[in-house]
C-alpha cells in the first residue's frame, strides 16, 4: 500500500513535470522570445559618414519600443533591441547579420539602411528564415519578388525617382537632366528613373555621372548648362551633391535641383557647401512629415527622442524609425502572445497603419505586396530652416 | 568651356599635388611609400575641425595646432609601427602602412564618425566665387593652389640646400653608408614620418572646406595623389606637383569634352600610357637604391 502510494506520487510528480515543462519547451523553441521579452535585431550602419541611415533611425525605432515597454510591453513581454553595425558595406553586412541571427538569436530583424549592405545580408536572412522589416534600404529587389518573410516600410528606389520626375514636372520644368552615381545604390534608382522618363514619353536632355567621392563637379555643371537643362534630378549621396550644387552656383547656373532621401539633412548640406543661396532652388524628398511639424503627432515623438537620446537632434531619420516602429508594434499586438516567426510574418503581410505619426502617408502591407509604403513629402530650405513644401502619393 | 575646365583642373590638381608632396617627402627619405598618407590627411583635417569648430580657436591657431598634432602622429607612427620593422623586407613596411591606415580610420570613426554626414570647415575667405577674366574661381581653391606651390618650393629648397634635407636624401639613398658617416638614421626617419604627416595635415587644413571631412576622405585622395606621384616620377617633388596638375586637368578635360563618366578614370589611363613609354615617370629616376 505504502509502495503503491509512493509510486502514485512519483507518477503524479512526473505528470506534473511534463505538464509544466511542455509549454516551457514550446516557448524555448521560439528563438528570441521568452516569457517576458522579445529580442529584435537591428542591422545597419552605426558609424561613419552615413551613420544617420542607421544609428539615428534605430534611435527612433527604440524610442517607440521604450515607450511601449514603459506602458507594460506587448502581451506581457518587453521589447529588447540589439544593434549590429554593417558599416554600410556588403562585406561587413554578412558577419553582422550572422551575429544577430546566430549569436544574439533574435526573433526578427527590424532594420537595414544601406541598400548594398542589405542586399548582401538578404541571402543569410532568407536562409535562416528570420522575419525582416526593413527600415530604410530602398533597393526594390529586397521585396520584389515577394518573399513571405521580408517587408519594407521605406519607399523603394524606383518610387523615389518616379516621384522626383513628377515633382520637377509639377514645378514646370521642360528640359530635365539627370546626374547620377553609378554604384549599386545609384543603379537601383537610375534605371527606374529612365523607365519613368519613358513612361511619360520624355527623354532627359543630359545624363551625367558623378562619383560619390567627387571633389570637383565643374565639368558636370558645364555639361548641364550646355544642355540648357532647367531642372536636374540628382541620384547622389550628399558629398557629391554638395560638390555639384557648389560648382553649379560657381558658374552662375541655377536650375531647379531635386534630390532623394539620401540627402536627409538639407541644413547640413547647406553648411557643407558654405555658400548662401546655393540651395535656393533645391528640394529633396522624404517619406516623413517635417521634423518641425507643430502637430502633437510629431512633437510628442520629438520629446520622447529627447528623453531617451538627449544628444540626438530630432530629424527625419528618427521619423523613419518611429513610423516603422509603430508598424512593428501594431503587428506584434495583432499577432497575440503565442508568437512564431511564421505567424508574425503572416500578420505583417496584412498589417496596416493608416496614419503613422511621422510619415506622410499610410503603411499598408498585403500578401501580394510587401512594399508597404508609397508616399513622400518634399522639403526645402527657407530662412535657414528645413520646411515641407509639398507631397506626392503614388498609387498603392 | 576650355578656360573653365582648365581652371577647374588646375585647382583640383593643386589639391592632388598637395597630398602627393607628402608622399614624395617620405619616399625620398625612407624609400617607402606611405599608404597611410590619406588617413594622415584625414586626421589632420579632423584636428583642424576640433580646434577650430568644436573648441572655437582662431583659424590660424587651429591650423598650426592641427599641423603640429599631425607631426606628432607621424612621429608616433614611426616609433610604434615603423621603427620595429626598419630591417624587415620592404613588403613588411608596405603592409605596416596599410595596417596603420586602417587603425587611423578606426580612430577617425571613433572620435569623429557619427557627428554628421560630412563635417565641414568654413572657408578661410568669403566662399562666393571670384570672377577673374570671365572665369569663376572659388577663393579657397586659390589658397590651395598657393599652398601647394609654397610647399613644393619649400621642400625643394629644403632637400637641395639644407644639411637636414641632404641627410634625409643620403639616408634614403643608402642607410648603411649614411650610418657609417655619422648620420643618425633612426632620428632622420622619425622626423621624416613626422614631416610627412605634418604636410598631410597642412593639406587637410587648406582643403577641408573643398573636400568636406569624413573618416573615409583619405583613400580617394591617396589614389589620386599616388597616381600623380607615379606620373611625375616617384621621388621627384617637382614631378609630384606637375603630376598632380596633369591628373586634375586630365580629369576636367575628359569630363568636359568626352564624357563625365570618364572623369574619374581618365587620369589612370594617361598614367598607363606614360608608364609604358617612360616607366620612371616624367621627372623620375629608376628608383632609390637600398643597402
Amino acid at each position: 500500500m505504502m509502495r503503491m502510494g509512493i509510486r502514485t506520487l512519483k507518477s503524479a510528480a512526473l505528470a506534473l513535470a511534463v505538464a509544466f515543462a511542455a509549454p516551457q519547451a514550446m516557448a524555448q523553441e521560439v528563438i528570441g522570445v521568452t516569457d517576458d521579452e522579445i529580442l529584435i535585431g537591428a542591422l545597419g550602419v552605426l558609424t561613419g559618414p552615413l551613420f544617420r541611415n542607421g544609428k539615428t533611425i534605430y534611435d527612433g525605432v527604440e524610442t517607440v519600443y521604450n515607450e511601449v515597454n514603459a506602458a507594460g510591453g506587448i502581451h506581457g513581454r518587453k521589447l529588447r533591441y540589439v544593434r549590429e553595425d554593417d558599416v554600410c558595406k556588403p562585406d561587413q553586412a554578412v558577419p553582422a547579420v550572422k551575429k544577430l541571427i546566430y549569436d544574439h538569436k533574435v526573433f526578427l530583424i527590424h532594420g537595414g539602411g544601406c541598400s548594398n549592405a542589405s542586399l548582401a545580408a538578404k541571402p543569410e536572412i532568407e536562409k535562416a528564415g528570420v522575419p525582416w522589416v526593413i527600415t530604410a534600404s530602398t533597393a526594390p529587389q529586397l521585396t520584389d519578388p515577394v518573399n513571405p518573410m521580408i517587408f519594407t516600410t521605406m519607399l523603394a528606389g524606383w518610387m523615389e525617382t518616379a516621384g522626383q520626375l513628377q515633382r520637377v514636372i509639377d514645378l514646370g520644368a521642360k528640359k530635365i537632366a539627370i546626374v547620377a552615381q553609378h554604384d549599386a545604390w545609384g543603379e537601383s534608382r537610375y534605371t527606374p528613373l529612365l523607365d519613368a522618363f519613358k513612361a511619360k514619353g520624355m527623354e532627359p536632355v543630359a545624363d551625367e555621372e558623378l562619383s560619390p567621392e567627387a571633389t570637383d563637379a565643374t565639368p558636370v555643371a558645364l555639361q548641364l548648362q550646355a544642355a540648357g537643362a532647367d531642372a536636374i534630378i540628382t541620384v547622389l549621396f550628399p558629398k557629391a551633391a554638395a560638390a555639384l550644387l557648389r560648382d553649379m552656383y560657381k558658374i552662375g547656373y541655377k536650375p531647379i535641383v531635386v534630390g532623394g532621401s539620401a540627402i536627409g539633412d538639407i541644413k547640413g548640406l547647406n553648411d557643407a557647401i558654405g555658400i548662401d543661396g546655393a540651395l535656393a532652388k533645391f528640394q529633396s524628398l522624404f517619406p516623413t512629415k517635417s521634423p518641425l511639424d507643430p502637430s502633437e503627432d510629431v512633437q510628442k515623438w520629438k520629446a520622447a527622442v529627447a528623453k531617451y537620446y538627449p544628444d540626438d537632434e530630432f530629424m527625419v531619420w528618427h521619423m523613419f524609425g518611429i513610423a516603422s516602429g509603430q508598424f512593428m508594434v501594431k503587428a506584434l499586438e495583432d499577432a497575440g502572445r503565442d508568437l512564431t516567426r511564421e505567424k508574425i510574418a503572416k500578420v505583417l503581410a496584412t498589417t496596416s497603419v493608416p496614419d503613422p505619426d511621422t510619415y506622410a502617408g499610410p503603411i499598408a502591407c498585403t500578401p501580394e505586396d510587401h512594399q508597404c509604403y508609397k508616399s513622400m513629402a518634399w522639403f526645402a530650405l527657407k530662412d535657414g530652416e528645413q520646411v515641407q513644401v509639398g507631397e506626392t502619393h503614388l498609387s498603392q | 568651356m576650355l578656360p573653365f575646365l582648365l581652371t577647374s583642373g588646375i585647382t583640383t590638381g593643386a589639391l592632388y599635388a598637395m597630398v602627393a608632396i607628402g608622399l614624395v617627402l617620405v619616399y625620398r627619405s625612407t624609400g617607402h611609400i606611405n599608404f597611410s598618407h590619406g588617413e594622415l590627411f584625414m586626421l589632420g583635417g579632423f584636428f583642424a575641425y576640433t580646434f577650430h569648430v568644436t573648441v572655437g580657436l582662431n583659424y590660424v591657431v587651429a591650423m598650426l595646432l592641427a599641423v603640429i598634432g599631425s607631426f606628432f602622429v607621424g612621429v608616433a607612427s614611426d616609433r610604434i609601427v615603423y621603427r620595429p620593422l626598419i630591417k624587415a623586407p620592404g613588403l613588411s613596411m608596405v603592409l605596416a602602412t596599410v595596417g596603420f591606415s586602417f587603425l587611423m580610420k578606426g580612430i577617425g570613426r571613433f572620435f569623429w564618425g557619427g557627428k554628421g554626414e560630412y563635417l565641414s570647415i568654413k572657408p578661410i575667405v568669403d566662399p562666393a566665387p571670384l570672377w577673374i577674366a570671365g572665369i569663376p574661381i572659388l577663393p579657397q581653391q586659390l589658397i590651395v593652389l598657393a599652398g601647394a606651390l609654397a610647399c613644393m618650393i619649400m621642400f625643394t629648397i629644403f632637400f637641395r640646400s639644407t644639411l637636414a634635407g641632404k641627410m634625409m636624401q643620403a639616408t634614403a639613398e643608402n642607410p648603411r653608408a649614411a650610418y657609417l658617416v655619422g648620420i643618425k638614421v633612426e632620428q632622420v626617419y622619425t622626423y621624416t614620418w613626422g614631416a610627412g604627416a605634418a604636410v598631410a595635415g597642412a593639406a587637410a587644413v587648406l582643403m577641408a572646406p573643398l573636400t568636406l571631412l569624413s573618416p573615409d576622405v583619405g583613400f580617394t585622395l591617396l589614389l589620386k595623389a599616388f597616381a600623380a606621384t607615379i606620373l611625375g616620377g616617384l621621388g621627384s617633388m617637382v614631378g609630384a606637383v606637375v603630376g598632380g596638375f596633369i591628373v586634375g586637368i586630365t580629369e576636367a578635360l575628359a569630363g568636359g569634352y568626352i564624357a563625365t563618366s570618364l572623369q574619374e578614370v581618365s587620369s589612370f589611363i594617361i598614367i598607363m600610357v606614360v608608364l609604358v613609354f617612360r616607366p620612371s615617370g616624367l621627372f623620375g629616376v629608376y628608383g632609390i637604391r637600398r643597402a
